[in-house]
């Protein structure tokens, strides 16, 4: 497959792949990194808060974006074949159908 | 630096983006084909949205880099008030933005990609919808940042 063609392929996949990455992260709180803001110090992996809270976002950008770009790049190696009639769609309706999701993970702020 | 001087350098990257992202959504929505000695509503629709790209990705990344930046700061000063202040839809408000910040990072390659490097008829429903996504968006956590920050801003 030549660079022209992988490309493609490699943004779409990305975009799917970290969304749902992002959005499992969230949940799970799958946090690559925990971040303490109080101290400035980071520990590998989820940290229960200390004396301050403790900030898990940046960890989730971490395991999302690692996990979208060997998806990519795992794609891009896939045939030709198999990933030619990939939708383009997928790439702004992960980002939609997150939106949604994350919107009802979250509606207990709002309905109050 | 002093958190008060890199909210308001966020602020102003965020102007430049709600402009830039604003100004390529209604183009891909309604663009107009004749601006000159047009109106004014039909010169913004006029506007060459494939020149925003670049402009968009950028300001996009330093927006959400100097967010991710201030982000300390509102966790311990801001935050911690507002559910003192039992204001849990500022809250969720917030936490939406900071989800909003993430999902458009994901769209990035595929926003730049669909306008910059491929420009294929085919995939105008892509650009339309990644372009309309990342505008709702940069509305909403400049607002909801707007908003916060009237709550509780930096330095009082």
């Amino acid at each position: 497959m030549n660079q022209n063609a992988r490309l493609p392929v490699f943004v779409i996949v990305f975009s799917l792949a970290t969304v749902i990455a992002y959005v499992v992260a969230v949940i799970y709180n799958y946090a690559l990194f925990t971040y303490h803001p109080a101290t400035g110090e980071f520990g590998l992996g989820v940290e229960k808060a200390r004396d301050a809270p403790a900030m898990y976002w940046y960890g989730w950008i971490a395991t999302s974006t690692i996990t979208g770009a060997v998806a990519g790049l795992i794609a891009c190696a896939l045939p030709q074949g198999l990933t030619r009639r990939l939708p383009a769609a997928l790439a702004w309706l992960a980002p939609l159908i997150a939106t949604l999701v994350l919107g009802y993970l979250l509606r207990n702020f709002f309905l109050h | 630096m002093n958190p008060t001087y890199l909210l308001i350098i966020h602020g102003l990257v965020a102007v430049a983006l709600l402009g830039a992202v604003t100004h390529q959504a209604i183009s891909v929505w309604s663009a107009a084909r004749k601006p000159a000695a047009a109106s004014f509503v039909t010169r913004l629709r006029a506007v060459p949205a494939t020149s925003y790209a670049n402009a968009v990705v950028l300001l996009y990344l330093v927006s959400t880099f100097l967010g991710g930046w201030l982000y300390p700061a509102y966790r311990l000063n801001v935050r911690v008030v507002l559910e003192q202040l039992q204001m849990p839809a500022a809250n969720g408000s917030f936490e939406l933005k900071e989800h909003f910040a993430m999902l458009g990072l994901a769209m990035l390659p595929a926003y730049w990609y669909f306008w910059r490097a491929s420009l294929e008829p085919a995939y105008a429903r892509a650009r339309v919808a990644l372009t309309s996504l990342l505008a709702f968006f940069v509305w909403w956590n400049f607002l909801v940042g707007h908003i916060l920050n009237n709550i509780r801003g930096f330095g009082s």
